[in-house]
């Protein structure tokens, strides 16, 4: 529903984004990550129409918004990362404006106003002035904004910002509600709101595309998990088989002493990942146990911890790799 | 077309709910007021005066205020057509509707357009309190309105381009402000050269000149072209600028 190619934008000699490619389908939401300044809200003002790409294509709903921007256009629902309205208006006014703008008939604004502001549960504020509203009453309107003409595609900056915990929970509902008939790309910093409702991720690093997939990709395919090994002798020779199979080291958990010696000898733990992973983790696991136990090492117990999305986005976007053995 | 009306509403609403243009309707009531009650006084109190004007020519054609009041309005009102859109960051919102340009260009015009209109309807009582101790020369009357709305509209139309061209409002004010009285003091020209390209420019630009000749009844085709000029080159302009903020 959205597909950008090689989406570039230059600010003079300043390259915002670089050659990004991606693809958002109906029914997901895509949670677009990056550190500040990695290009993230310059990406959704591309793809809004906002602002113009230097190269690459951008199609919305099967319109390009270079060749039929308009049409391109009437297919989405943008919420920039401020939300700025008109705070003269009446919120029920405004709204109103934006159905016409937008294209909806006369007959059928004052609806589509009405289910604009009940899904974003502002129904309270219509005869308010913008002006008068708090910041989370003005998000939710810029959200009823978006909503307006049930667009199937969805550009969200920061939709709960500002927003208090019953808001979040709230907009997050709906936005997992919306996703059913919609493809939608939300732009965030709360790594915790994408693993609550995005069922994918774009993660871009100084306009640099450098992972899109599942979470669950994302997790398996950066250094997928942490396996922490509890063995028994020789501490020496543990660290050079692991390396030989792939597995790299953690440095700040290397050899931390799991429990002084028990029966026979010390126990050490080592905490390991693979540095790639290619087939299943499983697999590569049962080899590396294997080729210790055959090596003399005693494997006296193995865990493996999922590595939360946060892990992943500072490996991701950090200037040097941390865990390089 | 309808986004172009939602436009023009919005404006309109936006610009006469704010004390901006309620302001400006008195400011300008009150000097339009003050001027012709002194031209018909001294009328009045000189009944030996032999002029080849009468009070309404010289209250529309000659007197000084009449552009002054072009000076202070036009850019005012036009000031916060994009300047204030862009310092907010809701022209996001337009920029990013299925809308052109054009359509934003022109309806905040046209919004511009209608409001100079309600500022200067009140002064067609002018004439209606002359008619009742003399006789009023309707044509004159008509021609006066159309140069006041033809020079009125192309100084808006300049006030639009210079909002656009930056995000500040008050810049943009002294901009238009700027332009308009380089027109004023080119006018001027028309009596410091004698003959030559340069006194014919002066004459053809001369927002006096056009005045004068409007309120003697006359509506001549080159006036029209040039007010027509006048609106029609800055909102072109307009509408390329705007379109071009997506690509800067």
């Amino acid at each position: 529903m959205i597909e950008v190619q090689g989406l570039t934008k230059h600010y003079g000699s300043v390259v915002a984004v670089n050659n990004v490619t991606f693809r958002v389908d109906i029914g997901t939401i895509v949670g677009l990550l990056g550190p500040n300044g990695a290009g993230k809200t310059t990406t959704l003002r591309m793809l809004a129409g906002v602002l113009g790409p230097t190269h690459g294509t951008i199609s919305i709903a099967g319109s390009d918004l270079l060749e039929s921007p308009l049409q391109a256009r009437a297919c989405l629902g943008y919420l920039s990362e401020t939300s700025p309205l008109y705070p003269e208006m009446r919120v029920g006014d405004y709204l109103t404006y934006r159905a016409a703008i937008k294209g909806i008939k006369r007959r059928r604004r004052p609806d589509a106003v009405r289910e604009a502001l009940s899904s974003t549960h502002c129904d309270d504020v219509i005869d308010i002035r913008v002006s008068n509203l708090s910041r989370g009453y003005r998000q939710r309107v810029g959200l009823a904004d978006a909503l307006l003409a049930s667009p199937p595609v969805l550009l969200l900056d920061e939709p709960t910002a500002g927003l208090d915990p019953n808001q979040i929970r709230e907009v997050r509902e709906l936005i997992t509600t919306l996703r059913q008939s919609r493809a939608i790309l939300l732009s965030t910093h709360v790594l915790a709101e994408v693993e609550a409702i995005c069922t994918e991720a774009v993660v871009i690093h100084r306009g640099q595309l450098v992972a899109h997939g599942t979470l669950q990709d994302l997790r398996a395919g950066h250094r997928a998990a942490d396996v922490a090994l509890v063995v028994r002798d020789p501490d020496r020779l543990t660290p050079a088989i692991c390396a030989d199979l792939g597995w790299g080291l953690r440095p700040d958990a290397e050899r931390a002493v799991e429990s002084p010696s028990v029966d026979a000898g010390e126990t050490l733990r080592f905490v390991v990942y693979p540095e790639q992973l290619t087939g299943s983790m499983g697999s590569r696991l049962e080899e590396l146990v294997a080729v210790l136990v055959k090596s003399g090492v005693g494997v006296r117990g193995v865990n493996q911890s999922s590595r939360a999305l946060e892990t992943v986005f500072a490996e991701l976007t950090s200037e040097v790799g941390t865990f390089a053995p | 077309m309808t986004a172009l009306i939602a436009t023009l509403r919005r404006e309109l609403a936006s610009l006469w709910l704010t004390p901006l243009a309620w302001i400006l309707w008195l400011a300008l009531l009150l000097i339009e007021g003050g001027v012709f009650a002194s031209i018909v006084t001294s009328f009045a109190t000189n009944p030996g005066l032999t002029l080849d004007v009468g009070p309404l020519q010289a209250f529309y054609g000659q007197s000084v205020f009449v552009p002054l009041t072009f000076l202070f309005v036009c850019p005012t009102l036009s000031m916060r057509a994009f300047a204030e859109e862009r310092r907010t960051g809701t022209i996001e919102n337009l920029l990013s509707a299925p809308v052109s340009a054009a359509a934003v260009v022109l309806g905040k015009y046209l919004a511009l357009l209608v409001s100079f209109t309600v500022l200067w309807l009140p002064t067609l009582l002018y004439p209606l309190v002359l008619r009742s101790v003399a006789e009023v020369e309707w044509k004159v009357v008509a021609t006066s309105y159309v140069g006041i709305f033809g020079l009125g509209a192309g100084f808006l139309a300049i006030g639009v381009l210079c909002s656009t061209m930056t995000r500040s409002q008050f810049l943009s004010l002294v901009l238009s402000s700027g332009v308009l009285l380089a027109f004023i003091v080119l006018g001027i020209g028309e009596n410091v050269f004698d003959r030559g390209f340069l006194q014919a420019f002066c004459s053809h630009v001369s927002i006096q000149s056009q005045l004068m000749e409007t309120a003697q009844g006359i509506v001549s085709a080159r006036r029209m072209i040039f007010d027509v000029t006048l609106s029609a080159v800055p909102i072109f302009l307009s509408v390329r600028v705007v379109d071009s903020w997506r690509w800067s």
